[in-house]
């Protein structure tokens, strides 16, 4: 019996493309409806949907053929078993709506992330009521968080991690939050349309050409890329700054974060050119580029950028790294 | 095969529920399963949570199957049959041990609590006593509780999860009550119900072999309640009426198929008053319907007449039944008698019993007239050392000699056989009555209740030109059965057991309040059917209730009760109270005509206003200081004050 196969296949097919396609219209319809939300979004009852789970549904059968039989059999008690379980069934689909209604959703930021890696976007959902929430869980296509209870007041960080494919600025266009509180009969869910993005940096190659040269300054080529040999003095700590050049006792002395400066880091610099590289593609390019980066990055060596239609200086440290990656991410092909 | 197979505690905080509510479900089911199906689920059950506990594998696909295969071949042996409510509460509660064996995801649960409220709907097919229904919110709550571990975080505590199963059971019970009056109750089942035939009749039988019995069970159990209309009739006048029965093989009487006949209830020439009654029948699983002797009127569906003057209903009796009844204590039946009827009431096996017959004939020839023989046997009873025992000795052959000449000891089926032995080897056309005699009357709830041990079998002679007559030897024997129950007659000597000794006495009356209880509940609660609820409906006010009306009557509450629990959880989930002393703050900020900035203290913001100079710097410090202390110190009450009046001051 059971190996007979399924004699019209395309219905089956056609069933998920319409079942694909009406999720789309009720999506692009609610996503009309409620517009685009800000950063900080409270869950108004009306855009709360609600629907059976498929354990709702069973559970619908059983009491429908629980009443049945109570019927027929005509026992005054199975009828008072059946009429509570279709009770709890209405108070559970209220409960579930409710646990979800008036949460305060925050987009609290992404990290950048080299492309591959999944993008991890923090959203703090706040319970700003006097009963707990229980088994919130928030999604986006192909994702989930975690689920959590939120107590009376409590605010918590949920994360959902997005998988990452191509460099770029990525957006999620649509993320939900939802709960199956309290028996899994109902599932009641919320959209919300904040466009949060975050940065995803081109994956940085497995195997690259060797780096161009460094360069000293005065003309000789540097031994130790590490430049430290020679310290210099103390100036103010500037946003972007090693954490490992802080000077920490002075900190601890004078309470100032002050940062030090080595005479040999001004003397090595690279640069590193997107059009120096011969023989790839744009996006094989900005890979290299990318792992060249991370090295010099890891090595604490300067190094510059030099883009079609941009530049920086050599440099080193974290905002240095970030806007260069930045640069490499956000680069659109060179087609000017 | 070792990854599906093993476990690893994760259900370790909701398995011990769903186990506690398999067992509740299952324990009402326990008296009448088999040891062995109970035994098999404990032992499942425990197994499956040391497995769990001990992170062991669960067992492999052929030790289930071999373990299914073993209990459904143990059902199918037991019962003989898989259908009806025994054997499918067996097979549940089968189910339930087996699915736990395999039951590895928390999700998998969910099919052992639909099952335990499968086997909670089942016991309460198989009984429904006052305290099913608090049993059966006990049961849901455990099995809610149950449902609510199993998608429990770590973060939420059995004690909550309880709490919380409480309180959403407590939000449906309203629901539920609505929907239980108003849903409209059907007076005929859509399909035919499987019978239980695996719980024995209790009761009377179809047949009675009194030298067969040793000892007669005197089962306190409730054969029926009646509440009458006018007064009740007195203790002789009792005879509920049941089956009769109309062949003698020797040691066995028997009766006739019920059969219906309209001649039999045309005949009945009522005398004397009319005597109007509800009987409210407990389940017999037998056809027989019984009302006083002799039933004219009878307001049960599906009833009818027999023959021999016997009620019965076309189908067996597997509910409770309410039904009124008209009987005349005082009637003459028809006159004629067709000479085959005549012969048939009459008939004697060929052989047997050769003293009684013997007897027989010489005491009518004696007596010269079948109204003298009769009184001439009854006279016997009474005269010679014939005695009342519920516990006579066994009879070998020919029983009703032995009984009449040797051990003259018995109870109503002895003495009812005996004398219609006797009657019919005169010729006498004769037939016995099963049925009920007498009857205690609750004062409580002003009925009377008809026990078991109530049971009784008399006679009915014809005697020509009158028809047939009831005549009870047994009351011959021991009147006083007759006159104040079984209940005192089976304590020979003793004679005294109720009412004596003042504990007795409270005994007897608890047990009076109980059994008045249960009257109500069984006519209010269990009997809520289609006449019930149209005289309830009625009572509430509504005209000509229909099926229609009610249904929108049960519409309109349910979703009224629905917005009122929508409303309490608004409520549960509104916003919570500010603190006093930051609304204060905020009326001061409003008064300064500034903003705080973000990150800005109390502190840092005072200076500005009294930078601006627009409020004076006491005022300032004043608020600033009792704030800081109403809201983050240890000024409590008093500090709040402060703040109250220093706002309250400013313009």
């Amino acid at each position: 019996m059971s190996s007979t196969p399924w004699p019209f296949p395309e219905i089956g097919s056609l069933a998920s493309s319409l079942k694909r396609r009406a999720g789309r219209r009720v999506r692009a319809w609610a996503r009309k409806r409620q517009g685009k939300d800000p950063a900080t979004a409270t869950l108004r009852s009306g855009r709360v949907y609600i629907l059976p789970t498929g354990i709702g549904v069973t559970f619908g059968i059983m009491t429908f053929a629980m009443l049945l039989g109570s019927m027929n059999y005509n026992n005054n008690l199975s009828f008072v078993l059946t009429f509570i379980l279709i009770g709890i069934g209405f108070v559970a689909m209220h409960q579930c709506q409710r646990n979800l209604v008036g949460l305060e959703l925050t987009f609290a930021g992404a990290d950048p992330v080299f492309a591959g890696r999944s993008l991890r976007f923090r959203i703090a959902v706040t319970n700003r009521s006097r009963s707990p929430r229980h088994g919130i869980r928030l999604y986006a296509p192909d994702t989930y968080s975690d689920i959590h209870d939120l107590q009376p007041g409590e605010s918590r960080v949920f994360v959902l991690p997005v998988a990452t494919g191509a460099r770029g600025r990525l957006t999620v266009p649509r993320f939900g939050v939802r709960t199956m509180f309290p028996f899994e009969l109902f599932r009641s869910w919320a959209w919300l349309h904040m466009d949060i993005a975050g940065l995803v940096f081109p994956a940085p190659a497995a195997e690259a050409p060797g780096p161009p040269p460094t360069t000293a300054a005065h003309g000789h080529r540097q031994h130790d890329a590490r430049g430290e040999e020679d310290f210099a003095g103390l100036r103010k700590y500037h946003e972007g700054d090693s954490p490992r050049h802080v000077a920490w006792k002075a900190y601890a002395r004078s309470g100032q974060i002050l940062s030090k400066q080595f005479a040999g880091a001004d003397t090595s610099s690279q640069w590193l050119d997107f059009d120096g590289i011969a023989g790839f593609d744009v996006e094989q390019r900005l890979s290299i580029l990318t792992r060249w980066i991370v090295d010099a990055d890891r090595r604490q060596e300067d190094y510059g950028l030099r883009m079609p239609g941009a530049e920086y200086e050599p440099a080193h440290g974290e905002a240095h790294r970030r806007r260069c990656l930045e640069t490499l991410a956000l680069f659109d092909g060179g087609a000017n | 095969m070792a990854g599906p197979r093993g476990t690893d505690g994760s259900l370790l905080a909701s398995l011990p529920w769903t186990l506690a509510a398999l067992v509740v479900s299952l324990v009402p089911h326990v008296p009448f399963l088999p040891v062995w199906i109970t035994g098999a689920f404990l032992g499942c059950a425990a197994w499956r949570y040391l497995i769990e506990k001990r992170r062991r594998l669960l067992p492999s696909n052929g030790i289930r199957a071999g373990l299914a295969l073993v209990c459904f071949l143990g059902v199918l042996f037991t019962y003989s049959s898989i259908s009806g409510v025994g054997p499918g509460s067996a097979l549940l509660a089968v189910m339930a041990a087996l699915k736990l064996l395999e039951t590895r995801k928390r999700r998998d649960q969910f099919v052992l609590l639909f099952l335990s409220i499968f086997l909670l709907m089942s016991s309460l097919l198989r009984e429904q006593y006052l305290w099913s229904v608090p049993y059966m919110a006990a049961g849901v709550l455990v099995v809610m509780t149950a449902w609510l571990r199993m998608s429990a975080g770590e973060e939420q505590t059995a004690r909550r999860s309880f709490a919380t199963a409480g309180r959403l059971l407590m939000y449906a019970v309203p629901l539920a009550i609505a929907m239980w009056v108003f849903f409209p109750r059907l007076s005929a089942p859509f399909w035919a119900v499987p019978i239980d035939t695996s719980r024995a009749a209790s009761g009377l039988g179809d047949s009675m072999s009194p030298g067969d019995i040793s000892s007669l069970s005197l089962s306190g159990e409730v054969a029926f309640r009646v509440s009458f209309d006018g007064p009740v009739p007195a203790p002789g006048d009792r005879y509920w009426r049941g089956l009769v029965l109309t062949n003698f093989n020797g040691r066995t009487w028997s009766g006739p198929e019920p059969n219906i006949s309209r001649t039999a209830r045309g005949e009945i020439r009522p005398r004397g008053e009319a005597v109007r009654y509800e009987i409210t029948l407990e389940p017999t699983h037998r056809q027989w319907v019984f009302a006083l002797d002799m039933p004219t009127e009878w307001s049960l569906p599906r009833t009818f007449m027999g023959r021999q003057h016997q009620l019965a209903r076309t189908t067996p009796i597997e509910q409770r039944v309410a039904y009124e009844v008209t009987s005349y204590t005082a009637y003459r039946t028809g006159v004629d008698l067709s000479p085959m009827y005549r012969s048939w009431y009459s008939r004697l096996p060929d052989g047997g019993n050769p003293e009684s017959r013997e007897l027989a004939l010489s005491m009518r020839a004696a007596a010269g007239s079948d109204r003298a023989f009769v009184e001439a046997v009854i006279e016997m009873f009474n005269r010679d050392d014939f005695y009342y025992t519920l516990e006579p000795p066994p009879l070998g052959s020919d029983p009703v000699d032995r009984f009449l000449f040797d051990t003259r000891r018995g109870f109503c089926e002895h003495y009812a056989s005996a004398f219609s032995v006797l009657m019919r080897a005169a010729g006498i056309p004769t037939r016995i009555v099963l049925g009920y005699q007498g009857g205690e009357i609750n004062p409580l709830g002003g009925h009377l209740i008809v026990r078991q041990s109530d049971a009784h079998a008399w006679t009915e002679v014809w005697l020509d030109g009158t028809g047939w007559h009831r005549v009870d030897p047994t009351a011959a024997v021991a009147p006083e059965r007759i006159e104040s129950g079984a209940g005192d007659a089976a304590f020979e000597g003793i004679g005294e057991t109720w009412g004596f000794t003042a504990p007795s006495r409270w005994a007897h009356q608890a047990t009076m309040a109980w059994d008045a209880l249960n009257a109500g509940w069984n006519g209010w609660i269990l009997g809520y059917g289609p006449d019930t609820q149209n005289s309830f409906m009625q009572w509430l006010g509504m005209s000509d209730p229909t099926w229609r009306k009610m249904m929108l009557t049960l519409i309109v509450l349910v979703v009224g009760l629905v917005m009122l629990i929508g409303v309490v959880m608004t409520y549960r989930y509104r916003p919570p109270k500010k603190d006093e002393a930051a609304l204060l703050y905020g009326k001061f900020v409003g008064k300064t005509g500034l903003e705080p900035r973000i990150g800005e203290t109390a502190h840092a913001f005072g200076l500005r206003v009294c930078s601006t100079g627009a409020v004076p710097g006491t005022t300032v410090d004043a608020v600033t200081d009792a704030y800081l202390e109403a809201r983050y110190g240890t000024g409590g009450d008093a500090a709040r004050i402060r703040l109250r009046q220093a706002v309250a001051a400013m313009r």
